[in-house]
């Protein structure tokens, strides 16, 4: 199944523009293109745009991430340097992933508490500091 | 006052609580009937705010109140019958011994 640019478009909330700039710089492999020279996304194409979408919700570089598409490609055959950079990358993940975690925790009893609560609510009072 | 003083070690039981908490009394009432029914163990309560120590309470696990905690570690997320809470502290104080 293969899709057009507009469709891709639509599926990861990036402009036509932004997709073409992708293969420019060779973030993205030169798409498939059909008979009349139209682009025609594969599956793998927008597995990669994903990818690339959630490193940089991270805040990586878009250097950084040409780099992680390497190793995502072929982690046997990455060299060491950029394994290194994956395994820090994961380690930052890994902190996000923990503090969102926490995040979660707390907004969960504070919501609790709200729904249970008849009169004050409690997320108001924490979101003020407690001085509420 | 040092434990060898007691037959049995000190126990620690947290009421995790939140203004506002229609429920927390009547587990309050629970732990007091509890607690007057285990005379020969050493039992301490605590009353908790969940909103004034959130840190505390997220990382004990608590995600709603009322909760107890026994000995530092969340026993009970839900408001206990007086026999659970029972076998629970004697469970805990039998570990200890």
């Amino acid at each position: 199944m293969s899709f057009r640019i507009g469709d891709v478009a639509a599926q990861t909330g990036l402009s036509v523009d932004t997709l073409r700039y992708y293969e420019k710089i060779r973030l993205l492999p030169p798409v498939a293109r059909n008979a009349s020279g139209i682009r025609e996304y594969g599956k793998h194409d927008l597995s990669r745009l994903k990818f690339i979408q959630r490193s940089q919700k991270m805040g990586f570089s878009l250097a950084e991430i040409s780099e992680l598409l390497e190793f995502r490609k072929s982690p046997q055959d990455s060299k060491p340097q950029v394994r290194s950079m994956a395994q820090q990358k994961l380690l930052l993940i890994e902190e996000r992933l923990s503090e969102l975690q926490r995040l979660h925790d707390e907004l969960t009893l504070l919501g609790n508490l709200c729904r249970e609560n008849q009169t004050d609510c409690p997320i108001l009072g924490e979101l003020d500091g407690g001085e509420n | 006052m040092p434990n060898q003083q007691y037959s049995s070690p000190k126990m620690l039981i947290e009421l995790l609580t939140a203004s506002g908490c229609g429920a927390c009394r009547a587990v309050e009432q629970t732990i007091g009937h509890v607690i007057d029914t285990l005379t020969e163990l050493d039992l301490q309560i605590i009353r908790v705010d969940v909103v004034e120590e959130i840190d505390y309470a997220v990382s004990l696990g608590v995600r709603r109140a009322p909760a107890i905690a026994l000995n530092g570690k969340l026993a009970f997320s839900l408001p206990p019958t007086e026999q659970q809470l029972r076998e629970a502290i004697l469970q805990l104080h039998g570990e200890q011994t």
